[in-house]
């Protein structure tokens, strides 16, 4: 008797288990030359869900009122046994979270798996990292500190550029003229339940998407060719290598290295994600100096400081957003193979160049 | 005994007064900069001066000692909105000792308080006025104090007080350091910074006898807040032990799942 | 190493890679237990301190002691009672009736004396009771 057999034909007269996995893991064949830029969703999917875990427990301490929230974070930090690491890994996650994110997309575009028929992928997973975005905009609220109020008014603020609807804008996200206990309580009802449970939807679809059109082969090597799909058609690698566990055992390394570095990181340098001014409770009165958003918004706040009017900054931002969600769209040549698209590889260049040049101008001006 | 109780607990106060201004608090441009900036030498220099000052940095402007309306250029100097100008040499050390109570005290019942209407020193002889800076124990040098008498005593002074001085210098610099890391401070940040200015009070007697007798009890003190820091600093290194572990368990977790991996290669040759 | 065939170094690998699994759960598991243990707020909170003009004679007074529902009698004057308030049948608390001088729990209609005794219905055992000592003005329970 294995108990393990016996449940597995339990569950197999039941739900038909064995043959759903062979369909989905064992039988799933995957290109052979799939490398490692393949596993950047698994990462992202550990990812979030250690946030998942680590915001679930934050909420256990934290309390969302103007009065209590930065002493409440404070506590977490100091007085509950091991509050300071949950509080970390969440804030570094977040962090890390970005960087997968970015680098999830950029291998997408430099691979062009973008193109069809993989367009919903590309435009579920755009919009997967505005939300990853708005995640960390939201929770950046939440302790409460200066860093926390003057980001989040700074931020709103830039929505006033808007023409006509503008100001009206401001006030619709702030709940009010300034930011205060109306913001904190939208700003967290979204951080906690508006986004996870959207997150979740999006992560589903995009999932769904990636299986139901097979994943792409990576366009290089000698085999390779570009394919003209019409209806449509599961993409097939009968040659492939099994999904398991010839490549689930590779994702789940590079989710091992990727959870060592967010451990490095929280031990070793968590002060990387938290600046002093995130240390003092938020004071309506006094703006601290020198007030600067997180990272991966300083290329935003460096375009609008550039254009001669606030409108035309965020016009700016607006066009180079619409234009990378829209893009599968627009670019619609079949062709993936990046020597082979020389100008589109050329933008890829300067697009990334443009994104560190304005972050690091507007780390340092 | 009792009196250095009363002197922490009367320090404690003002520092629970000043803990509501937050460091970085700029003051504004009032009418008094604005205007004084683009007058004659004698006039503008004050305002340079100010701005590299530790009353600068900590959002303490003009009117907040001489007095006057910041934000009408009308009556920006009237003495109807309380502007009380520049004090006279004697009248120096209540001026200052508005906010700095306690060292005005003990400032008064000293020599140099004593000798204050035969020209003795008052506070800006030693610290200067509108430059002021952080002070620090360099302030007791030759130069200084040899303008008005042998340096002896004053060497002896600064002898007795420096070991004391310098610990408290270096555990505010550890407090600041494990402040940055997200631990709340608070409390041992009072603890210290009210130790620190019954201690300065201290000196400002200039009664070495005195200070010698008084030190001791300060190094007590300062002992216990030493433990307290050194323990959070333990817990520091406690910590990136417990997790440069993890760190290297992760790594070993990612290597040997990459072998399993090679193993499939091998395997189709 | 080199006569094992991949599959056996699969085998062993994997028993690694499971120890090395166990243990980071073991090590996560620790810093989750303890953060969601109740917080030792120290023994503090052990003596409390009432004042003696909130316990009318022949009234009762209730509190907190140690987190937990208690309550003060003074059934005569200068005479002081301290009891948990925590019903031993099914851990309502009890009112205290004063008509009759007696407790009442509104759940099952259990009955204690001013002493703690059960005077009737389905409690089994008498409400716990506490030191009280007198300081100055005020009662210390505990
Ligand atoms: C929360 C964030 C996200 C998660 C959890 C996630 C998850 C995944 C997973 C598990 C895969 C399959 C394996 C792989 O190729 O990595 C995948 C594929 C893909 N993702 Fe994402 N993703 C996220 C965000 C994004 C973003 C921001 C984009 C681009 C804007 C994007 C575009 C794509 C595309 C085009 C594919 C198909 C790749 C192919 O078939 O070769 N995803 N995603
Ligand atoms: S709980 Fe009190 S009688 Fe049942």
């Amino acid at each position: 008797m294995n108990p393990y057999k016996e449940t597995v034909d339990w569950l197999d007269r039941r739900i038909g288990i064995r043959a759903l996995l062979h369909q989905q893991l064992t039988g799933y064949l995957l290109p052979r030359n799939i490398n490692i830029w393949y596993t950047m969703g698994a990462v992202l999917m550990a990812m979030f869900g250690l946030q998942f875990l680590t915001g679930i427990l934050l909420l256990v301490y934290y309390v969302p009122d103007t009065e209590k929230a930065f002493a409440s974070v404070t506590m977490i930090m100091n007085e509950v046994p091991y509050g300071w690491l949950i509080r970390y890994l969440h804030v570094v996650g977040s962090n890390l979270i970005i960087v997968f994110l970015l680098l999830h997309m950029l291998s997408v575009l430099y691979m062009g798996s973008y193109k069809r028929p993989r367009e919903l992928t590309w435009v579920s997973g755009f919009i997967l990292f505005n939300l990853g975005l708005v995640f960390c905009l939201t929770g950046y609220l939440l302790p409460w500190s200066q860093l926390s109020f003057w980001a989040t008014t700074v931020a709103t603020d830039a929505a006033g550029a808007i023409p006509i609807v503008g100001d009206f804008l401001i006030e619709f996200l702030r709940g009010g003229p300034s930011v205060g206990e109306a913001t904190l309580g939208r700003f967290f009802a979204l951080h906690v339940m508006g986004l996870p449970m959207a997150f979740l939807a999006l992560v589903g679809f995009h999932l769904f998407c990636v299986r139901r059109i097979g994943i792409s082969a990576p366009p290089f090597g000698e085999e390779y060719q570009p394919k003209l799909t019409y209806g449509f058609g599961h993409e097939e690698h009968p040659n492939g290598v099994p999904f398991h566990p010839h490549y689930t055992v590779k994702d789940l390394a590079v989710v091992f290295f990727a959870l060592a570095l967010l451990v490095a990181i929280t031990f070793y340098a968590p002060w990387l994600f938290i600046p002093l001014d995130a240390l003092t409770p938020a004071d309506p009165f006094t703006t601290p100096e020198h007030i600067k958003p997180e990272w991966y918004f300083l290329w935003a706040y460096q375009t609008l400081k550039i254009f001669p009017s606030e409108f035309l900054g965020l016009a700016a931002q607006g066009a180079a957003m619409g234009f990378l969600a829209m893009l599968p769209f627009i670019d619609r040549g079949p062709e993936r193979r990046p020597v082979k698209r020389p100008i589109f590889i050329s933008l890829y260049l300067l697009g990334i160049l443009l994104f560190v040049g304005l972050s690091m101008w507007g780390h340092y001006s | 005994m009792m009196r250095l109780k009363m002197m922490r607990r009367v320090s404690a106060v003002i520092l629970a007064c000043l803990l509501f201004l937050p460091l970085w608090v700029q003051a504004e441009e009032t009418v008094c900069l604005q205007c004084h900036a683009g007058l004659e030498e004698r006039l503008s220099a004050p305002v340079g001066q100010w701005r590299g000052s530790i009353h600068a940095q900590n959002g303490i402007s003009c009117h907040d000692c001489h007095g006057g309306d910041p934000t009408d250029f009308e009556m920006a100097m009237s003495p109807e909105r309380g502007f009380i100008g520049v004090p006279e040499y004697i009248e120096v050390p209540e001026f200052c000792g508005r906010c700095h109570l306690g060292v005005k005290e003990d400032y008064l019942a000293s020599a140099h308080g004593k000798a204050l209407e035969l020209w003795g020193p008052q506070c800006v002889v030693c610290h200067g006025n509108h430059a002021v800076e952080k002070a620090t124990i360099d302030l007791i040098n030759p130069d200084s104090c040899s303008r008005c008498h042998e340096y002896e005593r004053a060497a002896q002074v600064k002898q007795i007080i420096s070991a004391t001085e310098a610990t408290l210098v270096e555990l505010e610099a550890s407090v600041a350091d494990l402040h940055r890391v997200g631990f709340d401070m608070q409390r041992l940040r009072e603890d210290l910074f009210s130790q620190r200015n019954s201690f300065r009070r201290l000196f400002h007697t200039v009664a070495p006898e005195r200070i010698k007798k008084q030190t001791a009890e300060f190094d007590a003190g300062l002992a216990t807040t030493r433990e307290q820091i050194e323990d959070y600093e333990d817990s520091v290194e406690k910590r990136k032990i417990a997790g440069g572990a993890v760190v290297v368990l992760l790594l070993l977790g990612g290597c040997v799942a990459l072998l399993i991996k090679r193993t499939f290669h091998d395997e189709e040759g | 190493m080199d006569d094992a065939t991949p599959k056996e170094r699969r085998t062993f690998l994997t028993v690694i890679l499971g120890g090395v699994g166990a243990v980071v759960a073991a090590v996560a598991g620790w810093p989750l237990f303890r953060y969601l243990s109740p917080i030792d707020k120290g023994s503090a909170e052990d003596l409390v301190r009432v004042a003696r003009q909130e316990v009318a004679v022949g009234g009762a007074h209730f509190f907190s002691y140690q987190g937990r529902p208690a309550v003060l009698l003074q059934p005569s004057a200068g005479e002081f009672l301290a009891l948990s308030a925590v019903c031993t049948h099914l851990g309502c608390i009890v009112k205290w009736v004063d008509d009759k001088q007696e407790f009442l729990c509104p759940c099952h209609g259990g009955r204690f004396s001013p002493a703690g005794q059960v005077l009737g219905g389905p409690p089994p055992t008498a409400l716990e009771s506490y030191p009280v000592s007198l300081d100055g003005e005020d009662i210390l329970v505990g």
